[in-house]
């Protein structure tokens, strides 16, 4: 198929990803001929044991990384061809994030956290969209605390928030609920189904927790940089048991 | 515990380094200077010990007068004297010699030879017996007749001039030329150039220029083989009781001492500035020890937690001080040894440097590790003792910042260290307590160190956010995130800041100062001088002065209605006053041994300086403002003076008041006028008849003549006329009033930019301090930056953001440092003002501490480059995933 019928539907993508590190007796195939699309307006996990090449993969398609040889897009863009400068005004303005821990500057407020991108654009945020996403994640309250004055799983809220707040072609998770508690995580997993579900937003989260990787719509499977499996419409369940057959 | 606490400094060299840099240039310029001063001060001794080689004893009056900077004047003896000294049994040889200051060399392209703050130029007479003459012939003979003239070889080079030349000497009385016969140098051969630059004349020539006809300055003697010099001398004092002999050893010895003694308080004025620069140096040592212990916290923690005792953490964190210390000082002796023989090259047009580089002495290596080590140790011991205060529990807490909040005991100690700061500032500078130098010296380090480091910190995260508004304006993440980040740590961003406000409080205090004496020179001689025109000298050098025929001629030009000559000359006075000031301040002990006869025999006083003046004139060019006594009654032996003195000393109109001169010895002089008020120059002002008979030799001569015209129209033609009058003259200007004034506050801008360029290496050592907290503090934040890359903070945001952040943190630093300053400047002015409260105003050059804060921010961004760029380089993702 073309380019322009796979961005059509997807937000990013792989097409025969590999990532090399290290060369001769220590070389490291991260990831090894991976092709993915990711949907436009759907919740994707991907999953793998440690060493999968399921962080490298996404960092590779949020532009943190660059891949060794094949192409990977966000968009209508393919990022290999993009300048550091371009890169990083793609993640600015196209990608959002949100990481396992250490999401916030501690010396902004709630809300400058949120619009951070934006204020680094020098875009004014569409206040309509920010009322909608700081209602979705519960954080008006919040708006003028330091990330010190709040709790892990509120700190996580507001990483989503920031990540959702620029209207971005895809939101990037990397393992967001690994530092909370489950009732919390839970509560941050609902948040994340719900901005897809309800705001039309589109996710892609690294997790190993079955039970996370239960709130997406598909899951991928990786391992030894391969593409494994795939599931639509899990559960914890059935993912724990994907897991175990893969393990074998 | 000794190979981790070294491990760990080696594996972090780059910060190593800059942190020995800071301290190292420091040293660098105390060792550099002293280096300096002893290459000149040696080389003066041996030249001074060429000079006057194979003089074995000296006949001189015992009548002496301080001149200032060592200098002391003799009386003429009288031209006989060289003839019973020959008489007396053991002389080989004598000759009496004429030594005076009296006449500039004029080169070729008719300016003067040699600067006016280089060594200055004596006329001599021409000695016949080679080993009692001054230098060594080089080349064609002594002058025989009185038309002929000798120059030492340096001088003749400079100004042009070879043998069978015209040379033109500019004396005090005129200009005159002489044919050139013969060169002379210093050593055995004549090779080595003189520091002094040495007019030799035939003795009446030598006499007239040096106004002691019939007279010489002193006589010296050669023994007979086998006499020593200590026999010879004490064969003329038995011959002659009347007179000092010394020997030629101890002549020398003196000669040499007044010359480094110069040398030497330009050693310590600039040695100052090298210890300003170790203190500001001091802060950085401080603060970059405060931050790297409170980075290893839990590294610290860990050794802790695994058994290591307090005393082992702390003697590691006192090692790494003590190996920089001594980086440090190895450093600062390399930088030294190079700037001190750099300097000393640059300094041999006016000085002469003989032989090659001196070694470093024992005392200078040893001076530099004592500063070196110690002043590092002693920073490092408070953060140190933190360091041991570590409980091992935190190795496995999450936070490893100093987030330590600014105490309210913190504000009660800074308030009470500003407050006995300002107290002892004020008990110092009105001359109360036992020595106000210290106390004011004390003062100064206390509200310095209280603004700094105490109070400092309770302003620094306030102003930070004040200072970034203009940064942040239009909703712009880089300048908030620029202010915020300098706010974070207030503690860090006082004790950095503090290292610049150190620099810019002197600079600011230096500035002020020069703008108000600037300020306060141009409306003095706007109000109290009422002449038309200045004849004015244009060199500083003593000796240099208006020829005495051409004030006549000034009188008689068409149009001048008034012409009042100026003399300047030393006096001692001998009053009750000046009794009490020599025994608070007794003079250096003199030499002892190789003196024979009359012991010197000025009696105890207090030098000062003094003017000749025209009573008839004089205050009717100068408004003095209100005068008690008539001018018309200040005949010779008489003198006047200003209330404030009169006042000061208990002098009332009639007063007979002792005075010592070197030339007439001491005398009484009857006070017949004092003045409301003086123009700063002096106080003491004698008919000029009587200044002329007082005086020694060389000052015997107008320095200035006021002239006031007629009428205002006639004042262009008065200058025509007196412009062609001093045409040949070239250190005489004739200056209108503004002229004058620029003249006058010259010395003042030399003065003030030597003191900046000093300044500047505090300053410097600062931007080094901002760039070692900048680069700590970057790495303390490198998951923030990580996180602020990935969400799409582009590189040159980044670097603009950590520019903004040290800019800020440089002009809170400059900021601080004009206000202290502004109020040392106000403490000074008081004082100044109390001591002359007609003349002193207080000025603030706005548009130069403008510049100063620019200079300030912009230093500080500049400081800010390398960490920037750093900080940009990072990988991202290696930021994010940092521990």
């Amino acid at each position: 198929m073309s380019t322009s019928e796979q961005t059509a539907f997807a937000a990013a993508g792989a097409v025969d990803a590999v990532k090399v590190y290290g060369e001769g007796d220590t070389e490291v195939r991260a990831l090894d001929g991976v092709t993915a699309t990711f949907e436009r307006g759907k919740f994707t996990a991907i999953m793998g044991p440690s060493g999968s090449g399921k962080s490298t993969l996404m960092h590779c398609l949020a532009g943190l990384d660059r891949l060794s040889t094949g192409r990977v897009f966000v968009g209508d863009t393919y990022l290999d061809d993009l300048s550091e400068a371009q890169l990083t005004e793609l993640r600015r303005d196209k990608i959002g994030f949100v990481f396992q821990a250490f999401n916030l500057i501690p010396t902004l407020s709630a809300l400058e956290n949120v619009t951070l991108p934006m204020d680094l654009a020098g875009r004014k945020p569409d206040q309509a969209w920010l009322d909608q996403v700081i209602d979705t994640v519960g954080l008006r309250p919040r708006l003028t605390h330091r990330p010190s004055e709040l709790s892990g799983g509120q700190q996580q809220r507001v990483a989503v928030a920031r990540a959702l707040a620029s209207q971005p072609d895809i939101v990037f998770a990397d393992e967001p609920t690994g530092n909370l508690d489950s009732r919390s995580g839970g509560e941050l997993l609902q948040f994340m189904r719900h901005a897809v579900s309800d705001l039309g937003q589109t996710i892609v989260m690294v997790t190993h927790d079955p039970t996370a990787a239960a709130y997406a719509d598909r899951v991928v499977f990786l391992a030894d940089g391969h593409i494994v499996s795939e599931m639509t419409e899990p559960t914890a369940a059935r993912v724990l048991d994907l897991m175990k057959q893969l393990g074998d | 515990m000794l190979r981790i606490a070294l491990k760990d400094l080696f594996a972090r060299k780059r910060r190593l380094v800059t942190t020995a840099v800071a301290i190292a240039l420091g040293i660098a310029f105390l060792t550099g200077t002293q280096l300096l001063s002893g290459i000149l001060s040696d080389s003066i001794k041996s030249l001074v010990g060429d000079t006057y080689d194979g003089i074995d004893a000296v006949v001189r009056s015992s009548k002496v007068q301080q001149v200032g900077f060592g200098n002391e004047i003799r009386t003429p003896v009288p031209e006989g004297l060289a003839a019973e000294v020959a008489q007396v049994e053991g002389v080989r040889a004598s000759s009496g010699i004429v030594e005076t200051i009296t006449a500039q060399l004029v080169g070729k392209d008719g300016k003067i030879v040699g600067s006016s703050f280089g060594p200055p130029t004596i006329v001599y007479n021409w000695v016949e017996d080679p080993q009692l003459r001054f230098g060594t012939l080089r080349d064609g003979r002594g002058p025989e007749t009185d038309s002929e003239i000798a120059l030492d070889f340096g001088s003749a080079k400079d100004g042009g001039y070879q043998i069978g030349d015209t040379v033109t000497v500019a004396s005090q009385t005129q200009t005159e030329q002489f044919t050139l016969v013969g060169l002379t140098g210093l050593g055995k051969d004549g090779k080595d150039s003189g520091g002094a630059k040495s007019l030799q004349f035939t003795t009446p020539v030598a006499q007239r220029i040096g106004q002691i006809p019939g007279e010489f300055s002193y006589v010296v003697a050669a023994a007979d083989p086998g006499l020593s010099q200590q026999d010879l001398t004490n064969a003329i004092s038995a011959a002659l009781p009347g007179e000092q002999v010394v020997t030629g050893e101890r002549f020398s010895t003196e000669n040499q001492e007044s010359i480094s003694q110069f040398v030497d308080i330009l050693g310590t004025f600039v040695s100052v500035f090298g210890y300003i620069a170790i203190f500001v140096a001091c802060f950085i040592i401080y603060n970059t020890f405060s931050i790297i212990v409170a980075q290893r916290t839990r590294e610290t923690a860990l050794l802790r937690a695994v058994g290591a005792r307090r005393r082992q953490v702390l003697g590691a964190t006192l090692l790494e001080a003590v190996v920089i210390g001594l980086v440090s000082s190895v450093l600062g002796l390399i930088f030294g040894a190079l700037l001190g023989t750099g300097l000393a090259k640059a300094f041999s047009s006016s000085f002469t440097v003989k032989g090659g580089i001196p070694p470093i002495g024992v005392g200078t290596v040893v001076l530099a590790f004592v500063i070196g080590v110690g002043v590092t140790v002693v920073s490092a011991v408070g953060p140190a003792l933190r360091s041991t205060r570590v409980p091992p529990i935190a190795a496995l807490s999450e936070v490893s910042v100093d987030r330590s909040d600014v105490s309210r005991s913190r504000l009660v100690w800074g308030v009470a260290m500003l407050v006995l700061g300002g107290v002892l500032m004020g008990l110092g500078l009105s001359d109360v307590g036992p020595n106000p130098l210290v106390e004011v010296g004390a003062a100064a380090l206390l509200i310095l160190v209280s603004v700094a480091l105490v109070l400092g910190p309770l302003i620094a995260a306030p102003m930070a956010r004040v200072l970034a508004v203009p940064f942040a304006a239009g909703g712009r993440i880089a300048g908030r995130l620029a202010g915020e980040n300098a706010a974070r740590n207030p503690k860090r961003t006082a004790a950095t800041a503090a290292a610049l406000t150190i620099g810019v409080t002197l600079v600011t205090v230096i500035a002020i100062l020069a703008a108000s004496l600037k300020s306060s020179i141009d409306s003095t001689i706007s109000s109290s001088l009422k002449a038309d025109l200045v004849v004015n000298t244009t060199t500083f050098s003593i000796g240099a002065g208006i020829p005495a025929n051409i004030a006549d001629q000034v009188a008689t030009t068409p149009g001048v209605k008034i012409a009042s000559p100026v003399r300047f000359g030393p006096v001692r006075l001998t009053d009750a006053a000046g009794k009490r000031h020599a025994r608070e301040n007794p003079e250096t002990p003199s030499l002892t041994g190789g003196l024979a006869g009359a012991a010197d025999t000025a009696p105890p006083g207090e030098d000062k300086f003094m003017l000749g003046i025209d009573p008839a004139t004089f205050f009717e060019v100068l408004n003095l403002g209100a005068l008690e006594g008539s001018p018309s009654e200040m005949a010779p032996g008489t003198f006047a003076t200003t209330k404030k003195t009169a006042d000061d000393r208990g002098w009332a109109l009639g007063d007979k008041v002792p005075m010592f001169f070197a030339r007439s010895g001491e005398q009484e002089l009857t006070l017949t006028v004092i003045a409301e008020r003086d123009i700063g120059q002096s106080s003491i002002y004698l008919p000029m008849a009587t200044f002329e008979q007082v005086v020694p030799p060389g000052f015997n001569i107008d320095n200035a003549i006021y002239v006031v015209a007629d009428s205002p129209a006639d004042v262009p033609q008065v200058q025509t006329a007196l412009d062609k009058l001093v045409a040949d003259l070239p250190t005489i200007k004739v200056q209108d009033l503004q002229e004058y004034a620029e003249q006058q506050s010259g010395p003042l801008n030399t003065i003030v930019l030597v003191i900046y360029g000093l300044l500047a290496l505090a300053i410097i050592i600062a931007l080094v301090g901002i760039a070692n907290t900048l680069g700590l503090s970057i790495l303390e934040r490198t998951k923030e930056l990580g996180l602020l890359r990935a969400v799409g903070m582009t590189k040159k945001q980044l670097r603009r953001s950590i520019r903004q952040e040290a800019g800020i943190v440089a002009v809170f630093g400059t900021l601080l440092g004009l206000v202290i300053g502004i109020g040392f400047s106000l403490a000074l002015s008081a004082v100044i003002t109390a001591d002359n409260p007609d003349i002193f105003s207080y000025r603030l050059p706005v548009p130069t501490l403008v510049a100063i804060t620019v200079i300030g921010a912009l230093a500080g961004v500049l400081a800010a480059i390398l960490p920037a760029r750093r900080a940009a380089k990072l990988d991202v993702l290696q930021a994010i995933s940092s521990v």
